[in-house]
C-alpha cells in the first residue's frame, strides 16, 4: 500500500472531474479533465488502487507538474 | 584406466557443475518463485537445442576452483523459434554471478561469435558487479578489466535483447544498457551500484527500488523498454521481440502471414478518433486497429508518453510505428519523447524494419522547462536521425500537424511517400495562435478583446489549412479516408521494398550511441 500523487502533465484549468474519492481506479482511468492548448485535456492514472483524495476544484488554474489526485496502490 | 573411468569422472564433474551453486540456494530461489539460470535457459530455448559453451569452466583463483561451476556466468548457443542464438545467463547462485577472469573470457567469446557470425544475443541479467577480491588492486584492474577495445563497441550487426531479472549492478547493468531491447521484472533493480555501497559512499539509507527499480526506469531513465511480473513474461517479451527482428543486419526481418480478421479493426477506425479538433484519443488504439490482429510490441511506453514507438507487423511486415499520442500533452513531443523517438529509429534502421509515421500534433512542447530539457538540440538530434534513416519511411498524417514537428514526423520529402486522412490540417501554428500574431497586439488575447475579428480570421485560416492544399502543391501524394489506412499501408510497403538491396539499408544510424 503506498499514496501514489498523480500530477498534471499541463499547465491549464480544471474543466470537468470525472471521479469521486473513493473510487476503485485502473492504470489509465481518467480523473478530470483540464483545459489547456484549446484541448480538452485528460489527467490519466499511473496506477492501480483506490482514488483517496482530489486536490483542485473545477475551473481551478493547475500548471504542469502539480499535484491533482492521489491514489492509494493496491 | 580405460574409456569407463573417463566417462564415470566426466559425469561426476558434469553432475557438479550442473549443481551450480547447491541446492540451499536454489531451494530459495524455488520458494521465491524465481527461477535460476538455468531453468530460465529451458524456457528460452527451443527444446533441447542448448548447447553450453564452458561447462566445466571454473574461477581461475585456486581457492575459487571447487565452487564456481561455470565460474557464474552460463552460456551458449541454442535455438529461438528455430532460429540459431547465442545466450548468456547469470548464475546468481554462484558468487553472486560476478564478473571475474574466466567469466569475462567466457563473455567475450559469446560477443565476438554473435557479432562476427551474425547471430541474436540474448542476455538474461542478474549479477553483483566485479568479483572482489579477484578485480582489486593494480593487479587485479590491469589483468581483468579494459582488456578488450571492443567490449563496449555496437555497430549493431545483430539484434541484442536483455531481461533483468534480478539485482543488477556492474556486467548486467552494462550490458542491458547496450541493448536494442531490455525488460524487466518488477522487483528486480538496475543500477550502477547495489544500495548498500551506495548507501556507504553517501552515508544515506537508499532502498534498491529508489534506485533502479522499475517505476524508475519506466517514468524517469527510459533505459528499459517494458516491464512485467514474472521471469516467463520477461523472457516471452524476449522471444517477441526478437520475432520481428532479422537474425543479423544484412538480412530482411522474417515474414509472418498475418492472421485472421487483421482487416476487420481498420473498418471501424474512424469511430476511435474524434472529429472535433478540440478532443483527445488513445493513438494506440489507432495503430492496433491498423496492425495485423495481435501484432504491437510497445517500448518504452510510460515514457515521453506523448509519443508512441512500436514494433508491429502490417500485412505480415514488420514495421515500425512511431505515433503522436493526443492522449498525453495533446500529443506535443518533449525531450523524452524525441529521445524515444531517435532510439526507435535507430533500432528499426539498423535492422532493416520500414518505418510508418502517424501524426497528430499541436507541434513540440514549448516554454521555459522545454528548453531546460534541451528541446532545440532534442529536435534537432531528432532531424539528423530522420535524415540518416535509410529504410522505407512512410507517413500518415491524422489530424493536426503543426510547425517543426510537421517536418520531424516524416513531413514532405521526409518520408517517400506520405498520405493524408481527409481530416488533417497543417499549418505552421494553431489557427488561434496565429489569429493573434499576425491580427494582435503583444498582451492582447483577440478571442477576448475583439471576438467578430477573431471569429472571421480563424475560419480562414482553419480552412486555409485544410488537407486540399497540401494535395494541390503535390506535399502529400495521397488523401485517403481513414478505413483506408491499411490498404494504403500495405501497398506502400509493396512498393517501397528496398529491391535493389535484397530489402537491406544502409544502417548509418547503427553506430550510434546505445540507451542515448
Amino acid at each position: 500500500m503506498a499514496r501514489e500523487e498523480i500530477q498534471s502533465e499541463v499547465t491549464g484549468t480544471v474543466w470537468k472531474i470525472e471521479m469521486k474519492v473513493g473510487d476503485a481506479i485502473s492504470d489509465g482511468d481518467t480523473i478530470m479533465i483540464l483545459e489547456s492548448m484549446k484541448m480538452e485535456i485528460p489527467v490519466i492514472s499511473t496506477e492501480d488502487g483506490k482514488l483517496v483524495e482530489i486536490l483542485v476544484k473545477e475551473e481551478q488554474p493547475v500548471s504542469e507538474g502539480q499535484a491533482v489526485a492521489v491514489v492509494e496502490t493496491a | 584406466m580405460g574409456y569407463e573411468d573417463l566417462y564415470r569422472e566426466y559425469e561426476a564433474r558434469r553432475e557438479k557443475a550442473l549443481a551450480m551453486g547447491g541446492k540451499a540456494r536454489l531451494d530459495r530461489r524455488r520458494n521465491a518463485g524465481i527461477l535460476n539460470a538455468r531453468e530460465r535457459l529451458d524456457y528460452l530455448l527451443d527444446k533441447g537445442s542448448f548447447l553450453e559453451s564452458g561447462l566445466f569452466a571454473t574461477s581461475a583463483r585456486p581457492g575459487d576452483r571447487d565452487d564456481t561451476p561455470g565460474d557464474g556466468k552460463l552460456c551458449g548457443y541454442g535455438r529461438i523459434g528455430g532460429r540459431e542464438a547465442v545466450v548468456i545467463a547469470n548464475d546468481f547462485t554462484v558468487k553472486g554471478a560476478s564478473s571475474a577472469a574466466t567469466n569475462m573470457k567466457k563473455i567475450a567469446q559469446m560477443q565476438r561469435t554473435a557479432t562476427e557470425r551474425g547471430l541474436p544475443m540474448v542476455f538474461l541479467g542478474e549479477s553483483s558487479g566485479a568479483r572482489i577480491p579477484d578485480n582489486m588492486g593494480g593487479l587485479g584492474m590491469g589483468n581483468l578489466l579494459a582488456n578488450s577495445p571492443t567490449q563496449y563497441r555496437r555497430l549493431r550487426e545483430s539484434p541484442w535483447a536483455s531481461a533483468v531479472l534480478g539485482m543488477c549492478y556492474g556486467s548486467s547493468t552494462w550490458y542491458t544498457c547496450m541493448s536494442d531491447f531490455a525488460v524487466m521484472r518488477k522487483g528486480a533493480v538496475m543500477a550502477v551500484s547495489s544500495e548498500r555501497l551506495v548507501s556507504m559512499a553517501i552515508g544515506e539509507k537508499i532502498d534498491g527500488e529508489s534506485l533502479g527499480g522499475w517505476k524508475m526506469h519506466a517514468d524517469v531513465t527510459g533505459l528499459i523498454d517494458q516491464f512485467v511480473d514474472t521471469d516467463e513474461e520477461a523472457i516471452d517479451a524476449v522471444k517477441a521481440f526478437l520475432s520481428y527482428m532479422p537474425g543479423h543486419c544484412n538480412e530482411a526481418p522474417p515474414l509472418h502471414p498475418a492472421p485472421k480478421g487483421s482487416d476487420e479493426a481498420v473498418r471501424r477506425i474512424a469511430g476511435l478518433v474524434p472529429e472535433s479538433r478540440t478532443k483527445v484519443y488513445d493513438m494506440r488504439k489507432v495503430v492496433q486497429a491498423v496492425a495485423d490482429k495481435d501484432s504491437y510490441f510497445e517500448l518504452k511506453p510510460r515514457f515521453g508518453r506523448t509519443a508512441v514507438t512500436a514494433l508491429s507487423r502490417v500485412g505480415g511486415r514488420s514495421v515500425g510505428f512511431i505515433a503522436n499520442n493526443p492522449l498525453f500533452k495533446a500529443g506535443a513531443m518533449d525531450a523524452q519523447a524525441c529521445d524515444k523517438i531517435v532510439s526507435f529509429m535507430v533500432l528499426c534502421d539498423s535492422f532493416n524494419i520500414p518505418l510508418v509515421f502517424f501524426v497528430d500534433n499541436p507541434g513540440f512542447v514549448i516554454g521555459i522547462e522545454a528548453e531546460k530539457q534541451r528541446a532545440p538540440g532534442k529536435i534537432i538530434n531528432f532531424m539528423n536521425a530522420l535524415q540518416l534513416v535509410t529504410v522505407p519511411k512512410l507517413t500518415v498524417m491524422i489530424r493536426k500537424n503543426y510547425g517543426q514537428a510537421y517536418i520531424n514526423m516524416g513531413g514532405g520529402k521526409n518520408a517517400d511517400d506520405v498520405c493524408a486522412w481527409v481530416s488533417a490540417e497543417v499549418s505552421f501554428m494553431d489557427p488561434a495562435f496565429a489569429v493573434n500574431v499576425v491580427h494582435g497586439r503583444e498582451g492582447q488575447r483577440l478571442e477576448v478583446d475583439d471576438p467578430a475579428l477573431f471569429k472571421a480570421a480563424y475560419e480562414k485560416i482553419q480552412q486555409e489549412n485544410s488537407v486540399w492544399d497540401l494535395a494541390a502543391c503535390y506535399a502529400v501524394q495521397q488523401v485517403i479516408k481513414p478505413e483506408e489506412t491499411r490498404d494504403w499501408l500495405q501497398r506502400m510497403l509493396q512498393v517501397h521494398e528496398r529491391r535493389l538491396t535484397g530489402g537491406i539499408g544502409r544502417h548509418l544510424l547503427s553506430n550510434w550511441p546505445t540507451s542515448y
